[in-house]
């Protein structure tokens, strides 16, 4: 294993629109390896577009145009994520991703932790289940579905289906895992179990955050970037 | 007090719609289910043929319904079976791959399709029949085959509108879930909008099930006959049951001919439930099983 670098992701010059929309200027900022970065700020100001810059997510919808770099620590070295020697699928194993509202797929507990595994084409159903309590005790989730694995994902809370979608994005071994304000749909008492939880996954992997809740960013973040005016300003 | 006025009026014309309509239909089955209900025994069916004989294909049956019945199962499984996967695919390729440009001219072309009158669809599975029967072999005539792929032609853009449509009212967060998680185009349409827009898709299948088996103009004039017996191939003529109903009600000779065509009509109705429940069963199935494998 190489050194750690001591910055993950370098974002150099980035100018991001959404037709005459302008998101992001010249937005140049490094995200630290192994620990949790939070993006705040007012709505509308582009925080949740540059998560989507991480992992190219932003790319299908039509009206979107981005200038400038993005370069990710991957495998040991720093790549240019939208340069064209580099696979998307690859990417997106590596750079996993949890969004605002819960989205288990219509199948059980079990299938949707190894659904990921199975796009990436492993069959081998041996491997299967030590990958799934791995993750989801990752996802301090393994106690509460351990008996119930070939349940309807969709019969859990909405904490519990937001850990399942951590432990969906963390079976894959991501490098960089993006938030995108993973509490704002759910109570305090879930809340509480998902920072902690995010706190426990600041050794493995390196997270960026959106998050509107201030005191929130307090007790978890390492660091803040305030998005203005398209730019950034260090907290 | 004049917007309390019209705020009541407007509600009291919803009701009175629906309540027109719910009693219109409940009216038809009713009168239909009433005239026929006397005609339906085997005898409407097998006519002088002894039931088992029919069914074994032993002998045919000359004055019953059963050849129209099975002529119109045989065409409208037929029918879908060349429309769905066309149909699909076009609206796959309409939502996920088109450019808007490409999108707007094909779906005005869809639409133009979806509104010409189904004669003139017979007409030109007609000129076909004719052209081939000329041009390629004297066997080839207005048959099964030809009535089946009009028929085809007929819904497929109503199959391609409800699939493209189901698959446009994904929400973002669907959509991008499988992206995410590393997943190709294809794997994002195979393993998740499909399965989620799989209700919207299944009742474009099942109005189009609807529409072949009611369509009379269209098989008219590319292959059905007044009798012909169980079609025997697909180049053969066949018999369907809205056909059968068209003659008898247009040429009766007296009141217990015409009561079969009410019986007729009765099959008519319980073919298109047969089906739509099929449709329907097949889309509980299919999202749980074929996409996902069973729980």
């Amino acid at each position: 294993m190489s050194a750690q670098p001591r910055f993950k992701i370098k974002v150099r010059n980035l100018f991001f629109s959404y037709g005459e929309n302008v998101v992001l200027k010249d937005l140049t900022v490094d995200i630290p390896d192994r620990a949790i970065t939070a993006v705040v700020g007012p709505s509308g100001r582009g925080k949740s577009t540059l998560l989507t810059l991480f992992n190219r997510l932003w790319e299908d919808i039509p009206t979107a145009r981005m200038l400038g770099s993005v370069q990710i620590h991957l495998n040991g070295s720093h790549r240019d994520i939208y340069h064209r020697s580099c696979s998307l699928s690859d990417l997106r194993r590596s750079v996993g991703m949890v969004f605002q509202t819960p989205n288990p797929l219509p199948m059980s507990i079990y299938k949707n932790i190894c659904f990921p595994l199975k796009l990436a084409g492993k069959s081998d159903r041996k491997q299967m289940m030590p990958a799934v309590e791995t993750a989801l005790r990752q996802a301090c989730l393994w106690e509460e579905v351990k008996n119930r694995l070939r349940e309807d994902a969709r019969s859990l809370s909405g904490g519990q289906q937001q850990r399942l979608c951590m432990a969906r994005a963390l079976v894959l071994k991501p490098e960089v895992l993006l938030l995108d304000e993973p509490t704002s749909s759910l109570d305090a008492a879930a809340t509480e179990i998902i920072e902690q939880l995010i706190l426990s996954l600041r050794e493995t992997c390196t997270i960026v955050m959106v998050s509107h809740d201030m005191a929130q960013v307090e007790r978890v973040a390492d660091r803040g970037l305030e998005l203005s005016d398209g730019r950034v300003v260090l907290k | 007090m004049v917007t309390r006025l019209i705020d009541r009026s407007v509600t009291a014309f919803a009701w009175l719609s629906g309540l027109v309509l719910t009693a219109s239909v409940v009216g038809l089955m009713g009168y239909v289910l009433i005239k026929g209900m006397g005609s339906l025994s085997p005898r409407l069916f097998f006519g002088n043929t002894a039931p088992l004989d029919a069914l074994l294909l032993r002998r045919q049956v000359f004055d019953g319904i059963f050849p129209a019945t099975v002529g119109t199962l045989t065409l409208v499984g037929l029918a879908i079976f060349i429309a769905m996967p066309i149909g699909i695919a076009a609206g796959i390729y309409m939502a996920e791959f088109a450019t808007p440009r490409i999108q707007s001219v094909f779906g005005l072309f869809f639409d133009i399709l979806a509104g010409i009158p189904s004669i003139l669809v017979g007409l030109f599975g007609f000129s076909v029949a004719l052209f081939f029967h000329h041009r390629v072999s004297d066997r080839i005539a207005p048959c099964l085959l030809i009535s089946a792929l009009s028929l085809a032609f007929l819904v497929l853009p109503y199959l391609i509108r409800t699939t493209q449509t189901a698959l446009e009212n994904l929400p973002r967060h669907v959509r991008v879930t499988a992206p995410a998680l590393g997943a190709s185009r294809l794997q994002t349409i195979i393993y998740v909008l499909l399965p989620q827009a799989l209700s919207g898709i299944v009742s474009g299948v099942i109005l189009s099930v609807g529409r072949c088996a009611e369509d009379t103009a269209v098989i008219m004039l590319t292959g059905v006959v007044a009798t012909a017996g169980l079609p025997s191939s697909l180049l053969s003529s066949y018999e369907a049951l809205p056909f059968f109903i068209y003659t008898i009600s247009a040429q009766y000779a007296d009141q217990a001919e015409l009561m079969r065509g009410y019986g007729a009509a009765i099959v008519l109705l319980a073919v298109c439930a047969l089906l739509f429940t099929l449709a329907t069963l097949i889309r509980h199935r299919l999202a749980d099983h074929l996409f996902y494998g069973t729980r």
